[in-house]
């Protein structure tokens, strides 16, 4: 089953059409990455999902449900703007959030001691939000979202400004939580994080949806995966081999580039029988590389 | 609506921890207690305390007069013991009547002399057809004690005129003054429970005027707070994630029924201390239910008007002084009936009393200080004033509902009033 679905969303800000005819499926107890520039749409997209704003066309499909009415107390929202009530006591913050959520107040006693001992807060349960370092601030924030144990978690730009530890502690829980059945959905613009998380992507430029997919889909259909080899001796001939389409020298390697059907295997059987190679590796272009190339084709 | 009562809870809790709140509800009474007490004491004093003996030089140009004025100033001071005017009678020199006045208005200045009353030649000579001459009385115009002294220089001056025209006439000043014995009037007032003696000016005005002081303190309060902590959670941030848990009407109804609650205790203890105060001086009758019941009605009513009012405003901004230019219009507004209470108290029927009971945002105001000043206003009036109310306050909740909506999540510039307006009609 979808957790969400996005059916040809589209909104405008005046003369800025922020989503564009946006659809996507996020299935249930996965990690989705929502990738895209500064700009492109993806804390529109949130929030219309948030139902924070409303979409000018299209359907969103949250949960099943398609107003946030009954939902909204089982997703978990992290805005990509940060804050918190700052004169309020870090146990006060998250009785009212959880309470907002729909939990007893007898119930989230436990559970506040628990995540605040989960993310090293316990000693500051009773102090002031303001009294707090940017780092325990940013661990508290997550918690707020976290604390009534939603199944559907929305973070917006969840890495942004963190510290490798905590970038750490923050991955962990993400992971915790699909293995609980969760689903979580994030939005970033670090390819590395998203790479290493998750388990579908989806990449939108100006609004609109470039390509979305499991990680190997995507590499998959990205036409220009090339081959890294080291050879011993001439290398002229690999330029007439039928299956290659462009050599270049990279030091002592040779990146060769495919034709559109060129198999690597055939590439190597044609390399061995002339000379000795010394390496040879499919090189998987990184989502980094996908992103900047689909983005800079975008715009071309 | 479980929503509702979670926001409302927290906006209660957090504004009555706040310095603010602890100062307005337990210093102010403290404080106008105390201003009221001394500046008692301070007019009493001024007025009706003891005084230090004055000196009025007085002229007598028609020569019959001075030897009247004696006994009588006399008597005076033999009956008014810690007010006493000293006589001392002048005759213009060889110089003149004018180098004396000009000496004598010099001795004015100066303070030795509080006055100096000139009495012309002719003033026996008034009759019912015409007066007699004029007296001039010369005096410095800074306290009020002097126009005591004034007052009393001109009634023994009037008692000795008509003495001296008594005799003249052949007649008892004693007998006139017998057949002239002023009667006294009690004055009673009439109203539908019953017939009581009138108070005093001052305290039938101070109910009227601590009525619309309650009610203009209670929404100024809480309405500023408001406002601050509307912007306070658009700066933080805070809002985004208070909105994926309720929407902006459930935000926005919540907070302003909290300060509706943060706002009726302060009023109630305000309420209380006033009151406590009306019975020490004997008024505790002044404040009845019905009174306080019409109080409660306006009140809350009027408070919903405006903190929606406020709510909108602090969403269509993103920092104090950016609202102040949308506060001065509401800010008038409030302060209208407080510059008029004495228009409105003194003539509750009057033409603008009526025109201002049926306008919203003046109604609550307006119509508790006609209320306190005459309880029989018509029910008509009170009936249609608070049904228009009740109507206008769905009716602005609602237009400040979706100003607050788009506004919360905008930041950067101030929103303009033509981009309000196309807030409340967007759908």
């Amino acid at each position: 089953m979808d957790t969400l679905s996005l059916d040809d969303v589209t909104k405008e800000f005046g003369s800025v059409r922020a989503v564009d005819g946006l659809s996507a499926r996020i299935p249930a107890g996965s990690i989705y990455g929502f990738l895209g520039p500064n700009g492109a749409g993806k804390t529109t997209t949130l929030r219309m999902v948030m139902n924070i704003i409303s979409p000018d066309s299209g359907r969103i499909e949250v949960l099943g449900h398609c107003s946030k009415e009954g939902v909204s107390e089982r997703i978990g929202y992290m805005p990509e703007e940060r804050g918190l009530y700052r004169k309020m006591k870090v146990r006060a913050v998250l009785s009212y959030f959880g309470t907002l959520k729909g939990m007893k107040r007898r119930d989230l006693v436990p559970e506040i001691a628990r995540w605040l001992d989960d993310v090293g807060l316990a000693a500051s349960a009773d102090q002031r939000v303001e009294d707090l370092s940017r780092g325990m601030q940013q661990k508290l924030q997550f918690v707020v979202t976290a604390i009534s144990d939603p199944d559907l978690l929305i973070l917006d730009e969840p890495f942004s400004g963190l510290d490798p530890v905590n970038l750490e502690l923050m991955r962990d829980i993400m992971l915790r939580m699909r293995e609980a059945g969760k689903t979580v959905i994030f939005s970033t613009h670090m390819m590395e994080q998203a790479e290493k998380l998750c388990d579908f992507i989806l990449l939108i430029d100006k609004g609109k949806k470039i390509i979305d997919g499991t990680l190997d889909e995507i590499r998959s259909t990205y036409p220009r995966s090339s081959i890294m080899a080291e050879l011993e001796g001439e290398t002229d001939f690999v330029t007439a081999l039928p299956m290659v389409r462009g050599m270049e020298h990279d030091g002592r390697k040779l990146e060769i580039t495919l034709t559109e059907d060129g198999d690597p295997q055939d590439l190597l059987r044609g390399l061995v029988e002339k000379v000795r190679v010394r390496s040879f590796e499919e090189k998987v272009p990184s989502l980094h590389e996908i992103f900047v190339d689909l983005v800079r084709g975008h715009d071309a | 609506m479980r929503k509702i009562f979670i926001v409302a809870r927290r906006e209660f809790i957090e504004m009555v921890k706040t310095k603010a709140f602890l100062f307005g509800v337990f210093l102010v009474p403290v404080i106008i207690g105390v201003f009221i007490f001394f500046s008692q004491r301070l007019q009493r004093q001024m007025v009706s305390g003891p005084q230090p003996t004055k000196t009025v030089a007085v002229a007598d140009l028609s020569g019959e007069l001075a030897a009247e004025l004696e006994p009588l100033f006399q008597q005076h001071n033999e009956s008014h013991a810690d007010r006493q005017i000293f006589l001392e009678l002048v005759q213009p020199g060889e110089n003149g009547l004018e180098a004396q006045t000009n000496q004598m208005k010099e001795r004015v200045r100066s303070r030795q002399l509080a006055g100096y009353l000139v009495i012309p030649k002719d003033v026996l000579e008034g009759n019912a057809l015409h007066d007699g001459g004029r007296s001039q009385y010369y005096a410095r115009g800074d306290s009020l004690a002097d126009g005591k002294v004034f007052q009393t220089v001109r009634n023994l001056l009037n008692n000795a005129v008509v003495n001296r025209r008594c005799i003249h006439r052949g007649l008892s000043p004693q007998v006139i003054k017998d057949i002239r014995k002023y009667v006294p009037v009690d004055q009673m007032e009439v109203t539908a429970q019953q017939t009581k003696k009138q108070d005093a000016f001052p305290a039938r005005m101070m109910v009227p005027f601590f009525f619309l002081f309650m009610m203009f303190a209670g929404m100024i309060g809480a309405n500023q707070h408001l406002l601050t902590s509307v912007i306070e959670e658009k700066n933080s941030r805070v809002m985004e994630v208070i909105l994926s848990s309720v929407s902006p009407m459930q935000f926005m109804a919540g907070k302003i029924l909290g300060l509706v609650a943060v706002s009726l205790s302060t009023v109630f203890i305000w309420g209380l201390a006033a009151y406590a105060a009306a019975a020490y001086y004997g008024m505790a009758d002044l404040v009845n239910c019905t009174n306080v019941g019409y109080f409660l009605v306006y009140f809350i009513l009027g408070f919903l008007l405006f903190s929606s009012i406020f709510a909108a405003i602090g969403a269509a901004c993103n920092t104090l002084k950016e609202a102040q230019s949308f506060m001065t219009p509401v800010m008038l507004i409030i302060v209208m009936p407080m510059v008029g209470w004495m228009y409105f108290s003194q003539n509750p029927n009057g033409f603008w009393s009526v025109v201002c009971s049926f306008i919203p945002p003046l109604t609550p105001m307006v119509m508790i200080l006609r209320l306190a000043a005459r309880p029989d206003i018509a029910p008509l009036q009170i009936f249609a004033s608070i049904a228009l109310l009740a109507a206008s306050v769905p009716v602005v909740m609602w237009a400040s509902a979706k100003i607050f909506r788009t506004g919360i999540l905008m930041y950067g510039k101030p929103a303009s009033l033509r981009e309000l307006c196309r807030w409340v009609r967007n759908k």
